[in-house]
């Protein structure tokens, strides 16, 4: 029998509708800086409908995916002219609603069809391995917004290029909560860190590894929403990734109303039901605030790397190397299993090579549109001893692997767009004791995850792959950076197998807390026309 | 260099064989055989595809290759995928708690002639990742009393029942097995229950000995695993299929769990398990290890995670689980229950605020394991080509269809070859690496129609 190859075909993705779908959803605001303003209102009918009001005003100034995209189109072709400072500052807005506070706009809240965003993430908090005691920080009744004081109603976004942009919009947003008489409960200023811009906390560059999501911006045949980096002549690459490695996904994974991952990543699941329909084109958004802990976090790594440098494989190990492991990056952002040895600052740099490796087998070289990726290739490493399975960027994203949820899919399925931000001031000196803190340790992360099921995309990388030992592969652990252990009896420690020369290996393990929640929500981002048509009242409506 | 083991113990190291003379040796001898039919089946995968055999699976009792040996647990979620891909959530967690007739499991046309009656009568568990649960409910309130989980393969209690499993004779004593089934699901069963009216050789169950399917171990309880894929025999299979390394039709190295598992059509794609058990012993192979199962080889599983549960009188929730056979990180079985004393049912629990309202809910909480030795020969065998091919609808693409289709039969009418092409990219030129290992030769040869020469226990399902 004649060996049979079939022609790869070209997947056909839907056009988006950009002009309904919020910016903070799809492409996600990815400002500089962003100020998150939480909103509530009192239970009577009177009160809502001041909240309905205040929908009115905000839903006219939030931020079409149409706008977002095109702004961000325009700083690109800025930056690579050259002319990156001259594109005019701008703010935009996003906002969602909790389930209360959804419920006070409309009865048919009650039919979305997800049990985590009915119940809250005060109420979900245990299953993300929160503590469960009162008395221990991070469990809700110590959270500073969504705890004790109960879920926010709405969440304003106001997102910009300078912090003056932000504050303006800021401003208008809290003009329109005195209007209508609510009242504003929480509001935080997030920023870029200015002295390691794109790095979180710990100091290592972040969001590199975010999904790209699939689908057109008009019926142009090319007009993606993601921009392709890969020569178009190198199928079925071309259409497997926007940036190399960045992993496409079909936009059902991320807004309702269009169709999800299937089995074969080329060809476009089922579109989920939407129920109700007015929250088509609509999307989940978590907020979860997460203060980090700088300095437990580097000396625990100083001492660890310390103790394993006694052991057989482990001699040359230094602190900036164990957590590059744990984290599965450098600090500039370069993937340990491509440069297994020490950081590569350019390649933590070159978004062409910075994504682009595999787990299980040799990654190979990719022609590309332009531009060249001559970093050294990533070799196979399925057992995790260049990267262990419990590194962060491992835990969280399997790549090519398999998992314990099975094939590919199953991987893409749980996939985020993070969209969050950093807040408070860095730490100048990671080892600085809590008495030469000035910032007394606030500072961390606004976790922001945009997704169509909080249950099968944010809360299971939290609960089922980051904070459990064994999943999504072995040789595992907890993943060290991000996550927790809520097991009873276990005391909230946290292990890991790491990998030195020779296949020796170590277990790490941990009870020090420095990711500590502290504060967030679940909240649906409505399209524009559900906003304007179903959520919203008039100004004079209810006077 | 020596065997790595001297003998195959029992799964979990269970007691039991000890109650039966002889019965030790006889588990590790009907392993090696089991070994031994697989590892003639992959030498004649690799004969079909006119390559010389090098086959990268071996049996551990019988040879210990030299090199730096690795352990390589690999874990999977219990609730079937099948099921979650099949319908919603809250439908899945409806039918993972029922059972479903055998005959809806095998289609009507591959039944053998006169056995349909049969096959009509018995009825099996869709829970198909080697963990299965019967729920124990209150027939008065419908509450949840108890729910058992089990991860013991059948052919422990065809060895311990006495009787053939899989071409191996095995000398037992049914008093043993009624004894276990009275300790762990009724003191009212009676071995007349136990043994099988019918014969059904297709699953090894024959007039007279031990039937599997018996009304104790679906209808009324659980001791054992009965879906017809959740066997051991299977994942010794499955192993060895999957240590075969694989290139696409158009030559590219197939790297990735689905593509190897329609190329190969090992075990089921739509499954949790199998993908990631083949995709996992491939990995191990393409890096030139020679590969096996540890001993005691068995399917456990390896924790419950209890974050998120909640007691509503606010106590501890550990007491609510109890391992039953076998130990931790490798349990046979595990009972989910109330203490009498603490006055509620197992529905009055919850889960991340949702009561307990099915058995899928807790095991959506359970992970099931299998381990596998990789040794680091740094010898890998030449890619041969597929046999295989995975299928979708492409109309409502939500999961593979069944089992992969052999390439010499042509695609169900309405269904498209899935992930066409891709692999990794063998027209690439040759990457500097970032450090030195075994290399892949790429040399080819010609794809020949494949006959199966073993029988497989793992056939479509729901």
């Amino acid at each position: 029998m004649a060996e049979r190859v079939s022609p790869p075909f070209e997947p056909i993705e839907p056009v988006l509708e950009l002009d309904d779908i919020q910016g903070a959803v799809v492409p996600g605001f990815l400002k500089q800086y962003q100020t998150l303003a939480g909103i509530n209102c009192g239970d009577s009918f009177d009160q809502a409908k001041d909240l309905r009001r205040f929908v009115g005003i905000v839903s006219k100034l939030v931020t079409p995916s149409r706008e977002a995209l095109n702004d961000r189109r325009a700083f690109k072709a800025l930056k690579l002219a050259g002319k990156r400072g001259e594109k005019p500052p701008v703010a935009f807005f996003g906002i969602g609603f909790s389930y209360t506070g959804l419920l006070k706009l409309t009865p048919s809240a009650r039919s979305i069809p997800s049990e985590a965003f009915r119940l809250g993430l005060k109420e979900r908090s245990s299953l993300l391995g929160d503590p469960v005691d009162s008395a221990e920080k991070g469990n809700p009744a110590n959270w500073i917004v969504g705890g004790k004081s109960g879920d926010l109603d709405a969440l304003v976004l106001i997102a910009g290029d300078t912090p003056e942009c932000v504050a303006e919009g800021t401003s208008k947003i809290q003009a329109a909560i005195k209007k209508t008489n609510l009242t504003q409960s929480y509001i935080e200023v997030g920023s870029v860190r200015s002295d390691l811009p794109g790095h979180e906390h710990f100091g290592f560059d972040d969001g590199i590894s975010q999904p790209g999501i699939r689908g057109r911006a008009t019926s142009g045949s090319a007009d993606f929403i993601t921009d392709r980096h890969v020569d178009p002549k190198q199928t079925p690459e071309y259409w497997l990734f926007g940036y190399p490695g960045q992993t496409l996904i079909w936009p059902g994974e991320f807004v309702f109303g269009y169709p999800s991952s299937s089995p074969d990543p080329l060809r476009p699941g089922p579109t989920a039901s939407i129920t109700p329909d007015w929250t088509r084109n609509g999307s989940f958004l978590v907020f979860r605030r997460l203060r980090q802990d700088v300095s437990l976090f580097w000396q625990t790594m100083r001492q660890e790397a310390k103790r394993l440098s006694a052991l057989d494989g482990f001699k040359t190990i230094t602190e900036v190397e164990l957590a590059s492991k744990l984290v599965g990056r450098w600090p500039s952002g370069a993937p340990v299993n491509r440069t297994p040895e020490k950081d590569d600052t350019d390649l933590g740099k070159c978004s062409l090579a910075n994504n682009y490796f595999r787990f299980d087998s040799d990654t190979l070289p990719l022609p590309l549109k332009k531009g060249k990726d001559e970093f050294l290739m990533a070799t196979a490493d399925p057992v995790g001893t260049t990267c262990p399975w419990a590194a962060h960027i491992r835990k969280v994203n399997t790549r090519d692997s398999g998992s314990d949820m099975g094939t590919q899919d199953s991987t893409y399925k749980r996939r985020l767009l993070r969209v969050g931000i950093p807040f408070g001031k860095p730490l100048a000196d990671p080892y600085a004791k809590p008495e030469d803190d000035p910032e007394e340790g606030n500072r961390g992360l606004l976790f922001l995850s945009i997704q169509s099921s909080i249950e099968d995309q944010f809360e299971f990388l939290c609960s089922r792959w980051a904070n459990d030992p064994t999943r999504p592969k072995n040789p595992g652990g907890h993943d060290f950076i991000i996550g927790q252990n809520g097991a009873p009896d276990e005391y909230r420690q946290r292990t890991c197998t790491l990998f030195g020369t020779e296949y020796k290996s170590e277990q790490l393990q941990t009870t020090a807390q420095w990711v500590i929640p502290t504060g967030g929500g679940y909240f649906l981002l409505p399209s524009l026309s559900a906003l304007q048509n179903v959520l919203a009242a008039s100004e004079d409506e209810g006077k | 260099m020596p065997p790595l083991y001297e003998r195959f113990d029992p799964p979990a190291y269970l007691a039991d064989f000890g109650r039966v003379p002889g019965l030790l040796n006889q588990w590790s001898e009907a392993m090696s055989s089991w070994f031994e039919m697989t590892l003639k089946a992959e030498e004649q995968t690799y004969r079909d595809h006119k390559v010389q055999p090098a086959v990268q699976y071996f049996d551990p009792v019988k040879s210990g290759p030299k090199g730096p040996t690795l352990p390589q647990a690999i874990t999977w979620n219990a609730f079937p995928k099948e099921l979650l891909r099949t319908y919603s959530r809250d439908q899945a967690l409806q039918e993972a708690d029922r059972l479903h007739p055998l005959l809806s499991y095998r289609p009507k046309w591959e039944v053998p002639d006169g056995t349909v009656i049969s096959y009509n009568r018995l009825q099996y568990r869709p829970q198909n990742e080697y963990c299965e649960w019967h729920v124990f409910r209150d027939p008065l309130t419908s509450k949840i009393k108890k729910v058992a989980f089990v991860s013991e393969p059948p052919e422990y209690y065809f060895a311990l029942f006495g009787g053939v499993c899989e071409k191996y004779t095995f000398k037992g004593d049914p008093k043993v097995v009624l004894d276990l089934y009275r300790e762990h699901v009724s003191p009212d069963v009676e071995l007349k229950d136990l043994i099988s009216p019918y014969d059904l050789p297709d699953f090894d169950i024959h007039k007279g000995f031990y039937n599997p399917y018996n009304k104790w171990n679906t209808s009324r309880g659980i001791m054992h695993l009965c879906s017809p894929p959740n066997t051991l025999t299977a994942e010794i299979r499955l192993g060895g299929d999957a240590s075969v390394v694989r290139k696409s039709a158009d030559g590219r190295l197939l790297v990735e769990p689905d593509a190897l598992i329609s190329a190969a059509a090992y075990g089921g794609p739509d499954r949790n398990s199998d993908p990631t058990i083949g995709g996992t012993v491939n990995a191990l192979a393409r890096l030139g290890a020679m590969i096996t199962l540890q001993n005691p080889v068995g399917l456990y599983m390896d924790h419950i995670d209890l974050a998120g549960w909640a007691a509503p009188d606010g106590g501890p929730v550990t007491d609510l689980v109890r391992i039953v056979r076998g130990q931790p990180g490798m349990i046979e079985r595990l009972e989910v229950e109330v203490p009498p004393e603490r006055g509620f049912s197992l529905s009055d629990v919850t889960i991340a605020g949702v009561p307990i309202r099915y058995g899928g809910q807790i095991a959506e909480c359970i992970t099931v394991k299998l381990t596998g030795v990789a040794v680091l020969t740094k010898e890998t065998s030449v890619p041969i080509g597929p046999d295989a091919r995975g299928i979708i609808d492409p109309a409502d693409a939500r999961s593979f269809l069944n089992r992969a289709v052999d390439l010499k039969n042509p695609l169900p009418l309405g269904t498209v070859e899935a992930l066409v092409g891709q692999g990794e990219g063998a027209q690439a030129p040759t990457p500097p690496a970032a450090k030195t290992k075994a290399t892949i030769p790429n040399t080819a040869a010609a794809t020949v129609p494949v006959t199966k020469s073993l029988r497989r226990r793992i056939w479509p399902s729901v």
